[in-house]
């Protein structure tokens, strides 16, 4: 069964159609790699995905349970319940400015009363030390570099203990000698087995840990393989034309 | 007469502008918020019309006219319409008016006269000063990026969570040195209530240049001086306090 799965995703901006019908499937322990040019509706495809878009279209089934039928959304707790088991990492991070390192990671388990603080921060400081952290626990955001505060949003995304964990360019924010950091975190969490959907204009990276890549244009998928069968043995035009501008 | 008679005199008169500050603050900081919950509402009961709106493109310049229109009754918003008009006319007319206005009209209009100054002085400045203070809120409030929110709400945060626990600190931050701008010209404003004779400092003083000893009427200044020299210490204080972190 899907960990979660997408069928026909609608989506407009006015009268601009941006998602134009896109399909998606995702099985537990997966890794995804979307890429595309610039426009093509990744992040927005992404962003339906957690419910911070709204779909025009389509069904959406996350781990079971239909969420949006025929681009009718559930009724809102029963699909906040479901949203939940995702988690999301931001282009430029988000984390809260005026909460310490720590206090940005255990605030959402503890304010929807998922743990206790108590259970919490041991848990923020094991996510911590695992991604390197740990003399920064009491560190605000603005003092730490962008490569760390990547860092820590995934930590914050972790301490939810999503299902899936989406990323929408980890990378794009950083100066080229931080991306390496970032990447090596969510690579081992790739082989740890966590599902992850991850756009990423790091082609590299991209066929070194996904199990499938997607190649998105003006709003479809155009193409969708093993990192070798797109990266290499593509007869799509519009693959090769693309590829070709970025490697 | 005497310097101490003279202070005694000015004191009691300054207790009053005193106690104006402190009631105009103690209405006018809650009642500000309401004003910008309003302000800032999105309630537009015409909406589900919006699926008979024609869609495409209107190819005369009539049909776009007519088009045009249809939109903005549809996505018309009563409270903050409302809301805002109000702020206009409050900010849009001198405090005086406003003074006179809340004295006299309730005994001209409704035969109802007032024969209590003080709160009707302190009417007309909580209302007043709850305009500013509301658009100082709105400022703030619409200053946190988008990217705060949506970091909430991935992270499974309710809207009322956001705010309290997210998007408040971060507010109050921004607008502190707004608000002490703010406060520190209601110490001043107080000293308006004369028009209505409450029995402030101005008014205290004019009673000795009325008998021709015209020094009490500057030595006011040293009253408000003194106040607005505290205020700004406090506030410098705040400002520090609250710099424990950037952004
Ligand atoms: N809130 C919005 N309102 C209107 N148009 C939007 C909005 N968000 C995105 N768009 C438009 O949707 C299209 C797709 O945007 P999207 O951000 O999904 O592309 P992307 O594939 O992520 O691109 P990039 O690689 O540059 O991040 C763009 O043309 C963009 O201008
Ligand atoms: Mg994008």
């Amino acid at each position: 069964m899907y960990m979660l799965e997408a069928k026909g995703i609608k989506k407009s901006f006015g009268k601009l159609e941006i998602l134009k019908g896109i399909d998606f499937s995702i099985a537990r322990g997966e890794s995804i790699a979307i890429i595309g040019p610039s426009g093509s509706g990744k992040s927005t495809f992404l962003r339906s995905l957690i419910n911070l878009e709204k779909i025009d279209g389509g069904d959406l089934v996350i781990d079971g349970q239909t969420v949006v039928e025929n681009g009718v959304y559930q009724k809102a707790d029963e699909a906040k319940a479901a949203f939940n088991k995702l988690g999301m990492v931001f282009q430029n991070f988000n984390l809260f400015p005026h909460k310490s390192v720590l206090e940005n990671i255990i605030l959402a388990p503890v304010t929807t009363k998922k743990m206790t603080r108590e259970e919490a921060v041991p848990l923020a400081r094991e996510l911590l030390s695992q991604i390197g952290l740990s003399d920064k626990e009491n560190a605000y955001p603005y003092q730490l570099s962008g490569g760390q505060q990547q860092r820590v949003a995934i930590a914050r995304a972790l301490a939810l203990k999503p299902d899936i964990l989406l990323f929408d360019e980890p990378t794009s924010a950083l100066d080229p000698e931080l991306t390496g950091e970032v990447l090596a975190v969510i690579r081992r969490l790739s082989e740890e087995h966590m599902t992850l959907v991850i756009v990423t204009h790091e082609m590299g990276f991209a066929k070194e840990v996904a199990n499938r890549v997607i190649f998105m244009d003006e709003g479809v998928v155009m193409e969708s393989g093993t990192p070798e069968e797109v990266f290499e043995q593509t007869k799509n035009e519009r693959t090769k034309a693309f590829l070709s501008k970025v490697l | 007469m005497t310097f101490q008679t003279v202070t005694n005199e000015l004191l009691e008169g300054f207790s009053q502008n005193c106690q104006l500050f402190f009631m105009t603050l103690l209405f006018a900081i809650p009642l500000g918020l309401i004003i910008t919950l309003g302000s800032m509402s999105k309630w537009a009961p015409l909406s589900f019309l919006r699926r008979f709106l024609p869609v495409g493109e209107a190819g005369s310049s009539v049909g776009r006219f007519f088009r045009k229109t249809a939109v903005c009754i549809v996505n018309f918003k009563p409270i903050r319409c409302v809301t805002r008009i109000f702020v206009w006319v409050i900010r849009g007319t001198p405090l005086l008016l406003q003074l006179l206005v809340v004295f006299y009209v309730p005994g001209l209009v409704f035969n109802y006269p007032m024969t209590q100054r003080m709160p009707a002085a302190l009417v007309a400045f909580a209302i007043n000063y709850a305009a500013y203070f509301s658009e100082i809120y709105r400022g703030g409030i619409e200053s946190i990026p988008k990217g705060q929110y949506e970091a909430g709400q991935v992270l499974g945060l309710s809207k009322v969570q956001i705010f309290f626990k997210v998007v408040l600190m971060q507010v109050i931050k921004r607008i502190v040195p707004a608000m002490g701008n703010e406060i520190i010209t209601l110490v001043k404003d107080t000293s308006l209530a004369r028009i209505i004779a409450v029995a402030e400092i101005l008014k205290a003083a004019e009673r000795f240049s009325a008998r021709g000893v015209i020094w009490p009427l500057f030595y006011t200044g040293a009253f408000f001086l003194l106040f607005c020299g505290v205020l700004t210490i406090l506030f410098g204080y705040i400002e520090k306090k609250l710099d424990y972190y950037k952004g």
